[in-house]
């Protein structure tokens, strides 16, 4: 087998053991990597029912057969886990060195199984695995952990760890990197947290088994050539993603005020002028031709790292117009390791619930200062709010009652991304049919709707377009574990995807075969979700009541009176699960898994639940 | 004819401006009006009059206020 080393090492921390093993071609040509190896993995592996936060979950790593190899922009990491926000499999990615440096350790996967006694991390080299006592991190930040990470082992291993909220098992706690960020918003951070696992540090020294390394070689420097050609021709990194906060606000997109409003008159002072105005740096991912990090001093002086989603949420959601204000709330969550979008849609949910009555407190939305506060009571489970608000805008919405749930801007539990589609139906069937819960990273159709589309269709074109995106978004890119922006944003073919990979395997893959896989990822998921759900309905696929509440439409403006309606929604939705092959409840048929080969997925699946 | 032109991300620094109120020597469509204010017509671009998108035949009207974007693909 080339492309892929064919070994996952698996560790458990309960006993402080480590084992090699090997896995099959067929496995990996089914499952490829990343996403697929990770959604395979737990479904085998995990009893429906368990306890996220408890010992028997398991926190997957993993990798594609083109991860850590020079091209662009291929040093991202999939972290994967039974999410303790939905319930069900949850998964993220992040930039990391642990992308080259884990496949040239000699795998292609970690599963880290059991739960430490107290604090440790996990030093892995090669053939070598350490449990070593990470007390001295424990109750820090992320900033320091990587530091004293970097301090003890140099700048040239690669670093995944927690902050506070992955060690109080905060519901949206994340995994970071100094590296590229973070990942796994669906609270595998809190996985790893309840595990005692403070860090994850990986050294290789092996070579990544390749068919063919010259032509791929080429391949790559070429194609990280062109890639920041044409970021350069493009000027996308001036603004890097927050440019899209000013369109977003010109075309009624942008969450105000917990999605209550679609735009707001100081917006402007969040854009991606003002962000590149204030820019002290830039930062990157490995093998990064388009780094989309762009820091500037927040309101402390420190150094934060802003991108669109995380002004957006910790901006605009919550009324605060002052960037180095946001920069401030970032760089907490960031360092406290909370999912700078979940966090952000938690303060505005609270926000929200006290002005509508159904919860007490003193934070009023434009209160930054509170808002910081609130964020280190989040990620320590401190006081009554705190350790509410730790578990998410559901499940506080839950305990406030008093309907407001329907203003929990959720689905299935994973607070949705800055884009507020009352009035965009495409984009908020993205939103619903998204394989984890309501994340933006799988399909993004919003200006397809209004440059190719009509705004106000609920047309199986728009369907047919989160189909198309999902496969190459959420299939292609998280199971080859690359980023999806060189082509998404600035127009890199996506032709040379297959064309790196046949490279390395020796196969002679098309596009074709991608889709094929992803659409089997995506049905792989949506097993792992009957089967912690077995009562699962169309239901579940919808985004927020208050979306369809005539009341919250805008009162002014080119959407006047718009929300979404009930019925055309459920009709989108039905187009959505006749073009992927999936029943009314939106799980996939008998006949779609059978060709897909999943049979006994299928088959486990039965046993606890219904298939048609 | 006076219209508002807006416009959004790396199209600023193309454009040498980012909002400004033009007189516009007659009346011109959208696509019309995105070459009169120096965006590159081969970027593929996204157009919008008052807060809906426009067809780059639709002609802009007094008063209009247009925005004219790079097309984002949501991060």
């Amino acid at each position: 087998m080339k492309g892929w080393t064919g070994y996952i090492l698996r560790v458990n921390l309960t006993d402080k053991t480590w084992k090699k093993e090997s896995f099959t071609e067929e496995f990996a040509q089914k499952w490829v990597g990343g996403r697929g190896f990770a959604a395979k993995i737990l479904f085998d592996e995990l009893k429906p029912g368990i306890d996220p936060l408890g010992p028997e979950n398991k926190l997957v790593v993993a990798l594609g057969p083109i991860a850590g190899i020079p091209a662009p922009n291929t040093g991202k990491v999939v972290v994967a886990a039974k999410s303790p926000l939905t319930g069900f499999y949850g998964d993220g990615n992040l930039g990391s060195r642990v992308s080259d440096q884990l496949r040239k350790a000699g795998y292609d996967a970690l599963i880290v199984e059991g739960k430490a006694d107290k604090p440790v991390y996990l030093n892995i080299e090669d053939d070598k695995v350490e449990f070593l006592d990470a007390a001295e991190m424990w109750g820090k930040g992320t900033y320091h952990s990587n530091e004293w990470i970097y301090a003890k082992y140099g700048k040239n291993v690669g670093v995944l760890n927690i902050g506070q909220a992955g060690e109080n098992k905060v519901l949206y706690a994340v995994i970071r990197s100094l590296e590229g960020r973070a990942g796994g918003r669906p609270g595998i951070g809190a996985v790893m947290g309840s595990k005692m696992l403070k860090a994850i540090v990986v050294k290789g020294t092996k070579q990544i088994p390749q068919h063919d390394a010259d032509l791929m070689r080429k391949l790559g420097v070429e194609g990280l050539k062109k890639a920041r050609e044409l970021d350069q021709k493009s000027g996308w990194s001036k603004q890097s993603t927050d440019a899209v906060l000013g369109w977003c606000n010109e075309v009624n997109g942008l969450p105000v005020q917990n999605m209550r409003h679609t735009s707001h008159p100081e917006a402007y002072k969040l854009d991606g002028e003002h962000l590149n105005d204030a820019r002290i740096a830039t930062y990157g991912c490995p093998s990064c031709t388009m780094h989309c990090g762009i820091t500037i001093h927040d309101k402390e002086g420190r150094e934060s790292e802003l991108d669109y989603e995380n002004i957006g949420m910790l901006g605009p959601n919550i009324n605060v117009f002052d960037l180095k204000q946001v920069g401030s709330l970032n760089y907490l969550c960031d360092d406290y390791g909370l999912d700078t979008i979940s966090a952000g849609a938690v303060l505005g949910f609270y926000g929200d619930a006290i002005e509508r009555g159904a919860a007490k407190g003193d934070f009023k939305f434009g209160d930054a200062e509170k808002g910081k506060t609130l964020l280190w009571d989040i990620a320590t489970r401190k006081g009554e709010a705190g350790n509410l608000l730790a578990d998410g805008a559901l499940r506080a919405a839950k305990v406030y009652g008093n309907n407001s749930a329907d203003y929990a801007m959720q689905v299935k539990g994973l607070e949705m991304a800055a884009y507020n589609c009352k009035s965009i139906p495409g984009q908020a069937l993205a939103f619903g049919v998204a394989a984890i819960g309501g994340h933006h990273r799988e399909a993004w159709i919003i200006t397809f709707e209004l440059k190719h589309s009509k705004r106000e269709s609920y047309g199986p074109e728009k369907a047919a377009k989160v189909i198309e995106l999902q496969r190459i978004r959420g299939g292609l890119f998280e199971m080859l574990v690359a980023c999806r922006f060189p082509w998404v944003e600035v127009g890199y073919e996506l032709e040379n995807y297959p064309k790196f990979f046949n490279a390395v395997t020796g196969l002679d893959w098309t596009l074709e075969n991608f889709w094929t896989a992803a659409d089997r990822a995506y049905s792989m998921i949506k097993l792992h979700y009957l089967r912690e759900f077995p009562e699962v309905t169309r239901k579940d696929d919808y985004p927020p009541a208050v979306w369809f509440d005539k009341s919250n439409a805008d009162t002014e403006g080119p959407q006047k009176g718009v929300v979404l309606e009930y019925d055309k929604y459920d009709s989108l939705l039905q187009h959505y699960y006749d073009q992927r092959g999936y029943d009314k409840r939106g799980i996939p048929t008998m006949e779609t898994l059978k060709k897909l080969g999943l049979e006994a997925e299928a088959a486990a699946a039965s046993k606890t639940a219904k298939l048609n | 004819m006076k219209v508002t032109v807006k416009l959004i991300g790396p199209l600023i620094y193309e454009g040498g401006f980012s909002e400004r109120e033009l007189e516009l020597p007659g009346p011109m469509t959208a696509a019309e009006l995105s070459a009169y204010v120096k965006i590159d017509q081969k970027r593929p671009t996204i157009i919008t009059r008052n807060g809906k998108a426009a067809a780059p035949a639709d002609v802009v009207k007094d008063g209009d206020r247009v925005v004219i974007s790079h097309i984002y693909s949501g991060g």
